[in-house]
């Protein structure tokens, strides 16, 4: 067994959790009829903490090497390492996991009943079918894609910008800020994913270095480095530089730029792209202070009185926007 | 050693029932692998999105057949050539070579979770537990015969012998569920304990283990009453006859035991110490235990006598377990036949 250990340390970890934690926290609650997804959070956690220790084990010493910045860490960054925790291992799997089940089992079941079974992509590319390699690529770039136009529209209107302004507000940008996004700004997230998994299916979970990698790259992009991929990296994957420009104050709000996740593609095919070379000051000017330094609930919370403010605004005016934009 | 000949698209027509040939049939060939003269088990890897082909002589993995997302549970067709796997999550059922271990093809269907059919072979039922819903099909030219709407995810899978009733576990909830197989009409749904998993007709009566708890519960077919209640581990789950008939034996998930009960009496007359949640079982010609430990991804071999165990590695959160030569099966199969 411990051989074993060292061959799937992922699966080893996940069951020994769900052995010794999870299963007993079920049976006592009452909750045995989780027992099957139980195990599926338990190796989601499992791949984050991993996620976790090796985004800090490679960006802490970039960030030390080559700051674009160079200033001690504020409060704010510890909340945005609450964030992280939260989001890769904690609490927002479970959420996830059960919230999405019931609304994926509506949903697949309204469907089923009127004969159309919800396909995965094996069954759109049957030749896929066996290359889980190539499927799970695939996915990624089709989820890659559709997580830019997510965020494109994130910042296109103005109320829902009013909660993605959390993840903008953080003038101190660091690994730490990818996870940093409203509760509801994730829920939307989750539901436009949710179509696309209704669509092309969910993608295989047997891949825990790609999702590893994915993820990766997506707190390195976030990093406070001055690293760039060169010419022709750059326009491969996104790199520090490249995201930095997105989240740099002239880009703040409904003119951005570099939407991309982890391929830049998108961007150069739909003309959002920006490779200067420039290092801007990050952060959102219009947000106000709670959301760029207050704690966790202040930060939520000044996110929903952005978005209040936003809808309450565009109705008592009759106007298309409420001016948060720039 | 030399490589049986691939079956060929007639071969295929002629051997399986006339819905599976409007199946895929594109990996039947890149999934070929040898017949094993001392049987094969077929492992179904939940969490890895495969099935392993397992050599049982030398109890190792001979090839994974790739599947959509989460193979659960399997069921044999009544005519012993075919071996459906179903694929919850991808919604899709498999088509295997019970005999050499090969993918035949597969084709979109509901949330197989689990599936079985009745012992007259008329009916195939699975049970739709993401969807909560209960699906009786004519085998053959898979046509759907009527859907139950049930909540919540309905689980395990229990004929009567005259295949009169199907009896369900609803796993999310404390209840069982009776469906009457000839007027297709749900005749009960009646409490038997929390987060009921496994059900077994046993003599005239149902056993069903109970997961949220730590017993068995013996149940009234004919309105649903517990009539009493087994002690076993924390966590009782799926429930399993050993060929001759002797042994019950349940897996306990929390306890991380197995309990052998009694089949006449049913009075427990051992526990065996077996982490690693197992599942699935099933008897080999030798007198052993072959089982799923779904969180330890591996197969445990259980010799019931001695008490002692081996395990081997497998895929991850191995659900389903297959053994081509059971005497269990066996047994079943002649009785499907004689039936038919």
């Amino acid at each position: 067994m411990l051989r074993y250990f060292f061959q799937d340390p992922f699966n080893a970890l996940a069951g020994w959790l769900q052995s010794h934690l999870v299963l007993p926290i079920l049976y006592a609650t009452g909750g045995m009829r989780w027992e099957d997804i139980g195990f599926g959070w338990s190796l989601f956690a499992v791949y984050g903490l991993a996620q976790v220790l090796v985004t800090f084990a490679v960006c802490l010493p970039l960030e030390q090497l080559a700051p674009v910045e160079r200033r001690p860490l504020g409060r704010e960054v510890l909340t945005d390492v609450f964030y992280t925790l939260l989001s890769r291992v904690g609490l927002l799997p479970i959420v996830t996991f059960v919230l999405f089940y019931q609304v994926q089992v509506t949903v697949t079941g309204f469907f089923v009943d009127r004969g159309w079974i919800p396909p995965t992509l094996e069954t759109l590319l049957p030749g896929l079918l066996g290359h889980p390699v190539a499927t799970f690529f695939l996915y990624a770039v089709i989820l890659d894609f559709a997580d830019y136009w997510r965020h494109r529209l994130s910042h296109r209107f103005d109320w829902w910008y009013a909660l993605h302004a959390v993840h903008h507000a953080q003038r101190q940008m660091t690994f730490w800020s990818d996870d940093r996004n409203h509760l509801l700004d994730d829920f939307l997230s989750a539901l436009w994913f949710g179509a696309i998994a209704l669509a092309i299916g969910i993608p295989p979970f047997q891949f825990p270095l790609l999702v590893l990698l994915l993820r990766f790259v997506e707190s390195l992009s976030h990093a406070n480095a001055r690293v760039s991929f060169g010419w022709l990296g750059e326009r491969l994957v996104v790199s520090p530089r490249f995201h930095r420009a997105h989240h740099g104050v002239p880009a703040a709000g409904r003119q951005s730029c570099n939407y991309g996740g982890v391929l830049p593609w998108w961007d150069m095919i739909f003309g959002t792209a920006d490779f200067s070379s420039r290092y801007a000051p990050t952060g959102d000017p219009t947000a106000e202070e709670a959301m760029a330094s207050g704690s966790y609930p202040a930060q939520q919370w000044a996110g929903v009185r952005r978005l209040g403010r936003t809808l309450l605004g565009r109705k008592l005016l009759g106007q298309g926007s409420a001016g948060y934009s720039r | 050693m030399s490589r049986p000949p691939l079956p060929t698209r007639r071969t295929l027509l002629a051997t399986v029932p006339a819905a599976l040939a409007a199946t895929s049939l594109a990996t039947s060939a890149s999934a070929a692998a040898p017949i094993v003269g001392g049987g094969l088990a077929f492992v179904m890897n939940s969490a890895a999105a495969n099935i392993g082909v397992i050599d049982m002589a030398r109890e190792r993995e001979i090839a994974r057949l790739p599947v959509f997302r989460q193979p659960h549970h399997w069921a044999l067709a009544p005519d012993g050539r075919t071996l459906l796997v179903g694929d919850a999550a991808g919604n899709g059922l498999f088509f295997l070579d019970p005999a050499r271990g090969t993918m035949l093809g597969h084709r979109p269907f509901p949330d197989p979770y689990q599936l079985w059919f009745s012992p007259d072979g008329r009916f195939l039922v699975t049970a739709a537990l993401r969807l909560n819903r209960v699906y009786v099909w004519q085998p053959g030219t898979l046509r759907l015969l009527k859907r139950f709407d049930i909540a919540s995810m309905p689980s395990h899978i229990a004929f009567a012998p005259d295949s009169s009733m199907v009896y369900l576990s609803l796993q999310g909830t404390d209840r069982l569920a009776a469906i009457d197989l000839g007027a297709l009409a749900l005749r009960w749904v009646a409490p038997v304990g929390p987060a009921p998993a496994g059900v077994m007709w046993h003599r005239g009566q149902l056993l069903v283990g109970i997961m949220g708890s730590d017993y068995v519960s013996v149940v009234d077919p004919a309105d649903g009453r517990v009539r009493e209640r087994l002690p076993a581990g924390k966590g009782a789950h799926a429930l399993f006859l050993d060929p001759e008939e002797r042994r019950i034996y349940v897996g306990n998930r929390i306890a991380g035991t197995i309990t052998a009960y009694d089949a006449a009496s049913l009075a427990r007359v051992r526990t065996y110490d077996r982490p690693g949640g197992a599942d699935c079982m099933g008897f080999a010609p030798d007198g052993r235990i072959w089982m799923t430990l779904r969180w330890a991804a591996h197969v445990a071999i259980l010799d019931p006598a001695s008490g002692r165990s081996t395990t081997f590695p497998v895929g991850r959160s191995p659900h389903g377990l297959f053994l081509s030569n059971s005497p269990t099966l066996a047994s079943r199969q002649g009785q499907m036949l004689n039936s038919a």
